[in-house]
């Protein structure tokens, strides 16, 4: 297995002169993690440091994982001691890019804004800036470009975009520090492998990707990617593509899986063959040629937004086809996916605790139930959102007199409460709501139910808040 | 899930006996002793289990020895883990290491025990047969008899802490356990270790932990039951319920389903086609006596030999195959008794086996795509972590199977690709479920051989349940290469049924 790092650290110091430093700014964040097991505490405080630089409009760019879950943020130039108070004005955590403002009228005065370029060519040499551990003030590495390439965005986990890999040496602390090539930004350091698994292999964000970005939020908001929501495995088989009347042109790719909810659901079939995407020929091997380059087909989804429209030449049942896809969101179960900036939501009744399933809450708890796996891991593949859009777990028990017996039920999936299937966390709370004398909880895979009697609940609540120091009953 | 059915006592994990560590007081003499010896022999056991990533190959072979205790009839009692995938048993008599050879008679891995008999009668003339003692108790001491090198018997005195319903190794069944608490130390040869009690014998040891230095001893009840099924003409194995039971503790749990009665058992599952389900057992029914014997909230009763234990001990092992318990059971404010004739289970009806030992794991090779039936070995070749290791697909099948509708039949899956040019792009597929097979539904691998005869206009459509979702291969180029397939892997057959 790999193992990628991000590269905030701490780092402390100021840098002399360069060409490049006047567009430069160090970030410190002070940010608070949420607290998955305890839900209702605000969680823990922790700062770090990454870099950022200037870009046209008094904005400054960095990494998202620089700023998640901040608090307090300043930014300080080169040459200029005094950290300044900074703010998030837009954050796209699936791209993993960040834009800051800074109130103090006057920040930018003397500052060079960087003009963004284009992608540099392989073995092309590139200067990295930004603030990595070995020092305090500002370091500038140099590498080639060795790969360009779609790799996974560890920062939110699920995405992958196009990255460029360099050998240049970037390390925790070059987060949100520019790349640069003739003096323009080819590229924002993002990721890198620790050297235990990999040496000289760094990660850029690269300028389709950061333009992406920046065009997204004109109409002051961003909107995430659109995704074509399928599956699709390279045709090299030559009996499969006899069988399924191809030509033997090494052209085509065979659509394995249709997500439910996206963008291509009842227009794409599985089983049908992707011949051309937007008029650009698709390889065998799920490739595209395009900006002199072979890059995979789903580059030309990445570069349009939401509402824009993706054309697509296939074969279906030996017939060619054209089909338009309006795209859309991802399809809306992002559930894979890892989130910043949002406060964990929980709602505790009798002492029992409940969650809803995602990937923070699994990051944080790490269950063993095979069934709380099963429809987590299968949550697209096998349509689980169609009776559970949210797979509302009990996560926990705060034991007392009226809930010791429901200690062997954690970490199962609620099914029902009183006969009222539920589907989101809201559920569980509007059950919990209603009068009743009993409040009978089924857990999905088992028929023995958790009961709570509400004249126990009641006399117990206020002893259970105070015990286990519960500061919040619910946030939905 | 299957293994939680017919038991609710914990589980706990046991070495088995070669990590055998500790150190030994010197051995305490019995009286019975001197009887043991003459009813004693070394069994030597070469093991070779199948390789379930390369099904048509065996992994390398291993030795495995015990002792084993000679019974009426000139047989000859041990584990079934002992003799689990043997080639080879070899008796030696202690002391005099005069050997002969031993076919297994009879093997039951739900209740680990197997009976041997010697190739040469003869070779047991002049020792002697030794009974079973069934008068056991928690506090009586009894003697772990092991073998020095030299032939001599080594003796450890231990004594019996608890009595109780526990998992067996290999089906992970519920049956009654005697627990002793014994000092031993590692001694070669220590897979079966018979307890004895004044020339008698009390139970096989099974497991040992060294930390905690506790044994688990198949108990006399078990041993006997599989005896008295072995006597007849057809081995009946142990019975079971087939349903899976929660406890009624909870106070307002039993207010709510209106139970007044002191006890009972929550029923949370019922096996389909097992003998709870066939006497018309329900999920959510509540079982308050079986065979007159009230069950408690916990799901024990009242033994009259060995206290509180589970009552799956009436079930399987207190009944055989063919018997009828009468179930109380509180069902909807009622209670109603049903007769409940118990079976043991079908196992060819199992969608997922736990166990495949002393045979061979099916497949079938088509072109180079390797199709298995899914077994729990086969995810265990994944190792301890098996559970988060393996495909999760497939654990989720297994885990799961009993949820599965009726007639899904095993579950069928491309385990692997031998890379060749008839299957050219599809090197990297592994441990894929296969749905049809030219348009056939495919329930065993015997469905997959049979639509395999039938390819679609010059091809084999393998459709899968999951990505890329259909392969093809070109049926008559597989014929063709056939003969080079086998060669370039050195393959024994191309399908084994």
């Amino acid at each position: 297995m790999f193992r990628y790092f991000l590269i905030a650290a701490a780092a402390m110091g100021i840098a002399q002169a360069s060409p490049v430093a006047r567009s430069l700014v160090r970030i410190e964040a002070t940010s608070q993690d949420p607290d998955y097991k305890a839900p209702w505490n605000p969680g823990e405080v922790s700062g770090g440091v990454g870099a950022g630089f200037i870009i046209s409009g008094n904005r400054i760019m960095t990494n998202a994982h620089v700023v998640s879950n901040g608090k307090f943020l300043t930014v300080s130039k080169e040459g200029d001691p005094k950290p300044r108070q900074a703010h998030v004005v837009f954050i796209a955590h699936d791209c993993d890019l960040a834009l800051l403002s800074v109130d103090e009228p006057g920040f930018f005065k003397g500052t060079t804004a960087l003009e963004l370029g284009g992608i540099p060519a392989i073995e092309s040499v590139v200067s990295v800036y930004g603030y990595p551990i070995g020092g305090s003030r500002l370091s500038v590495t140099q590498g080639i470009v060795s790969r360009i390439d779609f790799q996974t965005y560890t920062h939110s986990g699920m995405d992958s975009h196009l990255t460029i890999q360099i050998d240049a040496a970037i390390n925790p602390g070059n987060s949100g520090g520019p790349v640069m090539q003739g003096g323009k930004v080819v590229g924002v350091a993002f990721q890198g492998y620790s050297g235990d698994v990999a040496q000289n292999v760094g990660y850029m964000i690269p300028t389709p990707v950061i333009r992406r970005f920046l065009k997204d939020i004109e109409d002051g908001h961003y909107d995430r990617y659109v995704d074509l929501a399928l599956s699709y495995q390279p045709l090299f088989n030559p009996a499969a593509r006899k069988a399924l009347g191809l030509e033997d042109d090494d052209r085509g790719v065979l659509v394995g899986s249709v997500y439910g909810g996206g963008s291509s659901d009842g227009i794409v079939k599985p089983g049908d063959v992707l011949t051309a995407i937007d008029g650009l020929p698709i390889s065998s091997d799920a490739t595209i040629s395009m900006d002199n380059d072979s890059v995979p087909l789903a580059e030309v989804v990445e570069r349009k937004f939401k509402g824009d429209q993706v054309s697509l030449d296939i074969v279906r049942d030996g017939k060619p086809m054209k089909l338009k896809i309006p795209l859309s969101d991802p399809w809306p179960f992002n559930l894979h996916s890892n989130v910043y900036d949002e406060d964990p939501r929980f709602v505790v009744f009798g002492g029992l605790i409940f969650q809803p399933a995602d990937q923070n809450f699994m990051t944080a708890h790490q269950p063993d139930d095979l069934r709380l796996r099963y429809l987590f891991d299968f949550f697209i593949e096998d349509k689980i959102y169609k009776d559970h859009p949210e797979i509302v777990v009990l996560s926990g028990v705060l034991a007392d007199p009226i809930n010791v017996y429901a200690n062997e039920f954690r970490y199962t999936v609620v099914d029902e409460i009183n006969g009222t299937k539920i589907k989101r966390l809201a559920d569980v709370a509007a059950e919990f709501a209603k009068p009743a004398d009993y409040y009978v909880i089924k857990m999905a895979g088992t028929v023995r139910p958790i009961v709570l009697e509400r004249k126990a609940v009641e006399a117990a609540r206020q002893r259970i808040l105070s015990r286990y120091a519960v500061t919040k009953e619910q946030n939905l | 899930m299957i293994s939680r059915i017919s038991f609710a006592g914990a589980l706990f994990i046991g070495l088995s006996l070669s990590a055998l560590a500790g150190t030994t007081p010197p051995p305490k003499t019995d009286k019975g002793v001197e009887t043991s010896n003459a009813s004693i022999l070394r069994v030597n056991s070469t093991n070779q289990a199948y390789d379930f990533f390369r099904p048509w190959t065996k992994k390398a072979p291993f030795a495995r020895r015990g002792l084993g205790t000679l019974i009426e009839g000139g047989r000859i009692l041990v584990t079934a883990e002992l003799v689990a995938n043997h080639t080879f048993i070899e008796l030696e008599k202690a002391g005099t290491a005069e050997k002969s050879s031993a076919t297994v008679e009879r093997v039951d891995y739900e209740c680990n025990l197997a009976i041997l008999r010697p190739n040469d009668p003869a070779f047991i003339a002049g020792m002697k047969p030794m009974k079973l003692d069934q008068g056991v108790h928690v506090g009586d001491r009894a003697t772990v008899l092991q073998l020095e090198a030299n032939g001599e018997i080594a003796q450890t005195l231990g004594t019996v802490t608890s009595i109780a319903v526990g998992g067996y190794p290999l089906d992970n069944m519920g049956l009654l356990l005697v627990r002793l608490s014994a000092p031993m130390q590692q001694r070669d040869g220590s897979f079966t270790l018979p307890a004895v009690r004044d020339g008698k014998l009390l139970g096989l040891l099974m497991r040992y932990e060294a930390r905690s230095q506790t044994a688990d001893l198949i108990s006399p009840p078990v041993i006997a039951h599989f005896l008295t099924e072995a006597g007849k003409e057809t081995y009946g194995g142990f019975a079971r319920a087939g349903l899976a039971f929660s406890t009624t503790r909870d106070p307002q749990l039993r207010r709510y389903i209106g139970l007044s009665e002191p006890g009972g058992v929550y029923v949370t599952d019922v096996q389909s086609g097992g003998s709870g389900e066939k006497a018309g057992l329900r999920q959510g029914d509540v079982i308050l006596a079986v065979d007159g014997n009230a069950i408690d909230q916990d799901g024990n009763y009242e033994d009259k030999e060995f206290g509180r234990i589970a009552f799956s001990h009436i079930t399987n092992t207190r009944s055989h195959p063919g018997d009828t318990l009468v179930f109380r059971i509180f069902r909807e404010g009622k209670i109603l008794e049903l007769p409940v004739k118990m079976e043991a289970r079908d196992r060819t009806k199992i969608v997922s086996e736990s166990y495949v030992l002393d045979r061979a794991p099916r497949y079938v090779v088509l072109g180079g795509v390797v199709f298995m039936e899914l077994s729990r070995p086969y995810l265990q070749e994944w190792g301890a972590d098996w559970l988060k290791a393996a495909p999760q697909r497939l654990v989720f099948y297994d885990a799961f199977q009993n949820e599965l509708p009726q007639g899904r039949g095993k579950i069928v899956f491309v385990s692997q690709v031998l890379p060749s040019q008839d299957t050219l792009g599809y090197e990297n597929l592994d441990n894929l479920v296969v749905s049809k097979v030219n348009g056939m539904e495919i329930r065993s691998l015997n469905d997959l051989d049979e639509a395999a005869k039938h390819p679609v206009n010059g091809f084999q459509k393998i459709e899968l349940e999951s990505d890329p979702g259909v392969l093809f291969l070109d049926a008559a180029a597989i014929e063709t290469n056939r003969d080079k397939l086998i060669k370039k892997y050195s393959l024994p057959a191309l399908k084994r049924l």
